[in-house]
């Protein structure tokens, strides 16, 4: 009996006998392989319209191949560089300054003791996250009218100018990073948190016996704990920096402050949607998306080269 | 052998949920079969699908071959689709057709591109947007009415009465593949309003001119110093309905006094426009932040007296005057004449058009009963059923007049109740019955408004190639205008620099666009012949 198991294990190929052994795992992965396949990997091949002259009707295979005549017209449009420049510049602005304020944040609740308050602060920062994008933008705009906006109003009782935010280019930029702020700081706080609490203890002890201050102890034991979180986070922001939330850039952009907040995806939209135009706009598009590969290769690289935390 | 087994399950799980990932197609194949199943059903037996709700009327309908037509229709959110509204009856019982309806769960224009990429088209497709008919049209999509005209008397006399109406329907290609719709377009006419009961107590009168208009909003902003008594929503866009009385436009345009067409944002008309509102704006007599108000900001400055003066859609006036005068009862929106911008134009733009309408699928297997139906449609008889609804039931005969009965309030709750004047249940409309419904001011802007039309805009249509050689120029002028308005009338930037402006503007391709334009306007006065 034993003998002929093993001989039978022996004809079988050994692929199919590590398939056998692992296959309730493999069964519990095949849902979420198939929902990438369907999903994600099976309408990239929609971008072959980017290449030609979509007709909705004739569908995607009978319509005319065009080769790179839409790329070519987005490189020499004259909204060509105001857009990348626009699009860059907004991206990393928000790289910049939201990217470390969930880290101060989870850093500063670290050192909260009173259990009470730091589920009440942790709460309270991450609510806003819930709340949409057309919400949030509303907000903005009625908080900082210059005609009834409460910011203004302050902004008058403490003897200042009243500021027309939404009307002025230079404040594009710093409304919008700000509103992103407020609005997803405490919810990726929560992933910083569980990081934290991943550190051994006994570092902590031991930094004491050392003579370690909580700030010390901070530098040398709680920022290196949560390192590879940063690092790995970091990648994949990288990835987002021309991929900037579409909805609430459109929501808060008028025409007065185009210099600044016209990004490409708000004239994908126009193009694209607006006008029908639907193979440039997929252009631009898969453009933007080897453009954000490229973003996030150099800076996996860059993290591999320089610490031992990378994506791949 | 088990692990045979499991790889197998393995694997035909797999294909199995692939399969089922794809079932969409499977469901249309599945609808066409019911189409074709309740079309056979029809031509063999006419009392097959026979519904209690037309029992009633069996009398005087036995002539009338019974028909279901697929439809993707349009469901509005204050007035749902309801396939047991009266109207659907009335035209049951006139025509014997009855539709099979698919609403559409998000966009209309989305559902429509859905439904042209696979392939299964229902019988009758709606659209908001007359572009679209075009575009699918053309693709070969959609049926071209005008093939099917013999059928259609009334609709031949229809198109000889409403020549205009009829060439704008027509595609670049001198086809047709939306039906014309005429009558309800009215709902869209846009108008000055002004507070009558604020003026009468500051011994205001309504301004004549734009000079005017500035001292009026002065006086107005003096007396209320909190209020922007100009104020209008949606920013840019609305420097369309301003700019009539400066003899321009906000967009490509065909100027009847030269017979060519031009680009407003361009005209010396245009820039004098510009400089009223930057002047309004300077000293405070338009919103701070006009180019982001939104209906609901606006509608705040209207009702709390911060603004006096606004231009909008004509039902606006009982809009604000019913609930208001609750808490007010002196408060009083009335019609304004349009200031006159440059002399001797006193002008609103015309909007009061509708572009929206039906198509008809050119697979369809009843193209010919379609045409049939909606030629009853183009008839007098037909305009009055989907308008006024049935005598005695709907609506009363007083003096002559057709008057709706009384107990449907607005044309709202009209809508509601009976599904008359709701999308896809008209096509031709009177709109006296929705007047029959409006208050003595609003029926008294509709006088006054008419003799300050201008003359409608041709609308030509450009071929797919042309869109495709002009829309990447247009998004960039558009954009370029809009940024330069903006900051005029801010003041960011000086009007000194129009010629600047101006040079730049044409840079972006301008007279390309505006070649493209006279060549299709052209092309459609060809077809129209």
């Amino acid at each position: 009996m034993e003998r002929s198991k093993a001989a039978a294990a022996r004809r079988t190929p050994r692929p199919i006998r590590k398939l056998n052994k692992d296959k309730y795992l493999l069964l519990m992965v095949l849902p979420c392989l198939i929902y990438y396949l369907v999903f994600r990997y099976a309408p990239m091949f929609g971008l072959v319209i980017s290449f030609k002259n979509y007709n909705l009707f004739k569908g995607v295979w009978a319509s005319p191949w065009v080769g790179f005549k839409y790329y070519h017209t987005f490189l020499n449009s004259p909204d060509f560089v105001d857009l990348l420049r626009n699009t860059i510049l907004l991206g990393v602005t928000k790289l910049v300054f939201s990217f470390p304020a969930p880290i101060l944040l989870a850093l500063m609740l670290n050192e909260v003791t009173v259990s009470f308050l730091k589920r009440f602060v942790q709460t309270v920062s991450y609510l806003p996250h819930f709340i949409s994008n057309v919400v949030v933008a509303s907000m903005v705009l009625t908080f900082l009218s210059p005609s009834t906006g409460i910011v203004n109003h302050w902004l008058k009782g403490l003897g200042f100018h009243a500021v027309n935010f939404m009307s002025e280019p230079g404040w594009f930029r710093p409304v919008y990073v700000l509103s992103e702020i407020w609005q997803h700081v405490g919810w990726e706080t929560i992933i910083y948190l569980a990081a934290l609490t991943a550190i051994d203890p006994l570092l902590y002890e031991a930094a004491r016996i050392d003579g370690a201050n909580r700030w010390r102890q901070t530098l040398s034991v709680t920022l290196p704990g949560i390192a590879p979180t940063i690092i790995i986070l970091f990648i994949f922001n990288i990835g987002d920096v021309l991929d900037i939330g579409f909805e609430k850039v459109f929501l808060l952009a008028s025409p007065a402050i185009y210099s600044t907040a016209d990004i490409i995806s708000t004239y994908v939209y126009r193009v694209g949607l607006g006008q029908g135009n639907y193979s440039y706009a997929a252009s631009i598009d898969l453009f933007t998306s080897i453009i954000s590969l490229i973003f996030v290769c150099t800076a996996n690289y860059l993290a591999r080269k320089f610490s031992d935390n990378s994506i791949w | 052998m088990r692990k045979g087994l499991s790889m197998l399950l393995l694997i035909s799980l797999a294909l199995g949920l692939i399969a089922g990932c794809s079932g969409g197609n499977n469901e249309g194949n599945n609808a066409s079969n019911h189409k074709a199943d309740s079309k056979n059903s029809s031509s063999t037996s006419n009392s097959s699908n026979n519904s209690a709700d037309s029992s009633d009327s069996n009398a005087n309908k036995t002539s009338l071959p019974e028909k279901t037509f697929t439809f993707l229709d349009v469901s509005h959110p204050s007035w749902p689709y309801d396939e047991n509204w009266l109207v659907w009856k009335l035209l049951k019982e006139q025509t014997g057709v009855s539709f099979k309806v698919q609403v559409p769960s998000g966009e209309m224009a989305d559902a429509l591109s859905l439904a042209i990429a696979s392939g299964e088209l229902p019988d009758l497709l709606y659209t908001e947007d007359k572009s679209l008919a075009d575009k699918y049209g053309q693709m070969g999509a959609l049926a071209n009415i005008l093939d099917y005209t013999d059928i259609m008397p009334n609709f031949k006399q229809w198109m000889e009465k409403y020549p205009n109406d009829t060439r704008n329907a027509i595609a670049a290609d001198g086809k047709m593949y939306i039906f014309p719709n005429q009558g309800i377009g009215e709902t869209n006419r846009m108008i000055w309003m002004y507070r009558e009961d604020i003026f009468k107590k500051l011994n205001l009168t309504p301004p004549q001119n734009w000079d005017e208009l500035y001292t009026v909003l002065k006086a107005l902003k003096q007396a209320y110093p909190d209020s922007y008594p100009l104020s209008w929503r949606d920013g840019i866009a609305y420097l369309l309905n301003f700019s009539a009385s400066f003899k321009t436009s906000n967009d490509f345009y065909y100027d009847y006094d030269t017979n060519t067409w031009k680009y407003a944002p361009l005209d010396d008309n245009y820039k004098t426009m510009i400089g009223y509102f930057n002047k309004f704006y300077k000293e405070g007599l338009i919103p701070p932040d006009f180019l982001s108000i939104d209906t609901k900001q606006w509608q705040d400055l209207i009702s709390t007296d911060k603004a006096f003066i606004t231009l909008d859609y004509i039902g606006r006036i009982d809009f604000y005057n019913t609930p208001l005068r609750a808490d007010n009862p002196d408060y009083n929106l009335l019609f304004m004449p349009p200031p006159e911008g440059v002399p001797g134009s006193q002008k609103n733009a015309f909007t009061q058009f509708d572009q929206a309408g039906m198509m008809v699928s050119g697979d369809s297997k009843n193209i010919k009963d379609v045409m049939k139906y909606f030629d009853f449609l183009y008839s007098e008889d037909g305009k009055n059923l989907v308008s006024w609804g049935k005598e005695g039931e709907t609506y009363t005969v007083k003096d002559g007049k057709n008057v709706l009965n009384p107990d449907y309030t607005t044309v709202a709750d009209l809508r509601k109740k009976t599904g008359l004047s709701t999308d896809g249940a008209y096509t031709w409309f009177d709109y006296d019955a929705h007047l029959s419904l409006s208050s003595p001011e609003l029926a008294s802007a509709y006088e006054q408004a008419r003799k300050y039309d201008s003359q409608q805009q041709p609308m030509p249509t450009l071929t797919q190639t042309e869109l495709d050689d002009t829309n990447v120029e247009m998004t960039s002028i558009q954009k370029y205008r809009d940024e330069n308005v903006a900051k005029f009338i801010l003041g960011t930037r000086s009007l000194s620099e129009w010629d600047k402006y101006v040079s730049d503007l044409k840079g972006l391709g301008v007279d390309h666009v505006i070649s493209v334009y006279k060549e299709a306007y052209e092309r459609s006065l060809q077809t129209a012949k």
